[in-house]
């Protein structure tokens, strides 16, 4: 009896290891397929000479890269924008999910509902009338347009994750502070954000990654080379044939290292935020 | 006038500390970004789909005939169905291979925290990106795809994955789900280490099997988790454009379009604003059921914390 069930066991574990590399390759693959592609020289690249991994690896990719297209000014605008949507995304989160957890005033269930609402809200339907709105304001064609499109995103999700961590912290240590003579700005700032740190760190990751990805508005709103942003500057390459896979590979690669880079840093945060609340697939 | 300004003061001073004052002070950025960038361009969409629009010019109005002309084309009806066929694909195949990687994650194996982080990584990876590096998987002639297959001799003559009518949808979906299956195992490892291990060694005395405690156990635990997730993966995978627009932009002959990106289209390429509004809108009740019963279950959860 003992001796079936752990021979079962075993077999579990054998089949789980054969699905788990099959489940690797897979996920590593196409990545292999992007650094490989972005060190290889031309001839190794296309053709007869094709070779499945750089037999003399090059950094000529990234000096066209570099060199010949406008990547550096691509990725200077993805930050300013990712950054400047974070920081105001993370304030006015801040702020909203304090009011909704912490005042009692009339509106605050309606609301906590409209929140959910404008969060579920698909940014597809919103580009169009977005577009109308962002002329008439003349903000078409900015930065500062986009990061105020992007708002509409990151502060209902952000403030929705802080509203479940701020109902998790005790009501004790507000009312402790302000019988210590803080006011409710005091408050949040001294009491309840330092001690939701954890928090504040996974709205700004997502803030951050949200807006580091995001295609549609950006490429609606956005025509110029000086405000194009990553996800809308680097696929125009393919259509303006100004050159090939070797420097695309090269910007997808780099491209995607902020947002892996805060992904390592943020994990052991991350997977809690995602309990707590729903996350944007 | 001393008394009077005492009097203001003592004024500000009680405003200050109405609760009421307070919370719709600290809510006025958010409510002015949402007011401006959500809802009203939401009730401007149905606005604007009732015209003929140019960007930045005053629309004409037409009533209905931007929806009877998508109703009446060959295209859009097509374009609606792939985008149900597209969705409920991928959907399903993200959770079956989510559900698999997580009950794999779960066992336990020396290395499984990087393991865990592999298997994470597409989520990590912006889709534009992940997009981009598979059109370049997928290329005809110097793709890895043919090429690894026909260097094994599994493929004689390469296969255009993203022009053959039968397979680019296929294509498109696969890297939907190489980006979008994380989401699914994250939730789902959640789920899993959620569950008591006592159910599981009370099942165990019992004599159950591994596939009865799965089917028992394992499964009624999660329905919770299962639905959450599917329905939010539901809204931003057919809503979402960049993996069509990127890997095939319809192509060929609208096999390939969803409707956001059959709008995109209409919207910016040919400057036809309201019938790509329109679009969109004749879409939104397939998102509704799932924005109610999403909403409705995120705020319980929100209330039971």
């Amino acid at each position: 009896m003992i001796g079936t069930q752990s021979g079962i066991r075993r077999v579990n574990r054998i089949a789980g290891s054969v699905v788990l590399l099959t489940l690797v390759v897979w996920t590593l693959a196409p990545l292999y397929w992007m650094v490989s592609t972005s060190f290889k020289q031309n001839n190794e690249i296309y053709g007869a000479g094709l070779s499945l991994w750089p037999r003399q690896p090059t950094l000529e990719n990234y000096a066209t890269l570099f060199a010949r297209t406008p990547y550096l000014i691509y990725f200077r605008n993805s930050m300013l924008v990712s950054l400047v949507t974070t920081l105001l995304s993370v304030l006015f989160a801040s702020l909203g999910a304090y009011a909704i957890t912490r005042l009692r005033f009339p509106g605050r269930a309606f609301l906590a509902r409209g929140l959910v609402y404008t969060y579920l809200m698909p940014q597809s339907m919103l580009f169009i009338p977005l577009l109308s709105i962002l002329i008439f304001l003349h903000l078409e064609n900015t930065r500062q347009g986009l990061v105020l499109a992007y708002l509409g995103f990151t502060v209902p999700f952000c403030t929705w994750l802080l509203m479940g961590y701020f109902m998790s912290i005790p009501t004790e240590l507000d009312e402790a502070g302000m019988v210590d003579g803080c006011s409710r700005l005091g408050v949040l700032f001294r009491i309840i954000l330092p001690v939701t740190v954890p928090a504040i760190a996974t709205v700004a990751f997502f803030s951050f990654t949200l807006s580091w990805n995001e295609f549609l508005y950006a490429s609606v709103f956005l025509s110029s080379v000086g405000v194009k942003t990553i996800p809308t500057g680097i696929p125009s390459f393919i259509v303006e044939d100004v050159f090939f896979w070797g420097p695309m590979m090269a910007s997808t690669f780099l491209s995607a290292l902020p947002p892996l880079l805060v992904y390592f840093l943020f994990q052991r945060f991350l997977i809690k935020g995602l309990t707590t609340g729903a996350v944007k697939a | 006038m001393a008394v009077q300004e005492l009097r203001i003061g003592d004024r500000w001073e009680r405003l200050a500390h109405s609760q009421v004052f307070l919370a719709y002070l600290f809510l006025l950025p958010t409510l002015v970004v949402l007011a401006g960038v959500v809802v009203y361009p939401f009730f401007s969409a149905i606005w604007i789909s009732l015209q003929d629009k140019v960007a930045g010019l005053p629309g004409k109005w037409i009533w209905t005939a931007n929806y009877a002309e998508l109703l009446r084309s060959e295209t859009f009806p097509l374009v609606f169905y792939n985008t149900l066929f597209y969705t409920v694909f991928a959907v399903l195949i993200k959770f079956t291979v989510g559900l698999t990687a997580a009950v794999v994650l779960n066992q336990e194996r020396p290395l499984n925290g990087l393991y865990r982080t592999i298997l994470f990584l597409p989520w990590a990876i912006p889709t534009v990106l992940a997009s981009l590096n598979w059109l370049w998987v997928y290329d005809e002639f110097n793709g890895m795809l043919n090429v690894v297959l026909m260097r094994l001799g599994l493929l004689s003559q390469p296969v255009a994955w993203l022009a053959e009518p039968h397979v680019a949808m296929w294509a498109v979906i696969a890297v939907v789900v190489w980006n979008g299956t994380p989401f699914y195992t994250m939730h789902f490892l959640a789920g899993l280490q959620a569950i008591p291990q006592e159910l599981y060694d009370a099942a165990e005395v019992d004599g159950a099997s591994t596939l009865e405690q799965f089917l028992y156990i394992t499964i009624p635990s999660m329905r919770n988790v299962f639905t959450i997730t599917v329905m939010l993966s539901s809204v931003f995978t057919s809503t979402s454009v960049v993996a069509v627009h990127i890997l095939t932009n319809g192509a060929p002959a609208f096999r390939t379009d969803i409707v956001p990106n059959f709008a995109f289209n209409l919207a910016l390429v040919s400057h036809r604003l309201g019938i790509g509004s329109a679009a969109n809108i004749l879409f939104f009740p397939m998102l509704v059921a799932l924005i109610v019963f999403l909403s409705r279950q995120l705020l319980r959860q929100k209330s039971e914390v």
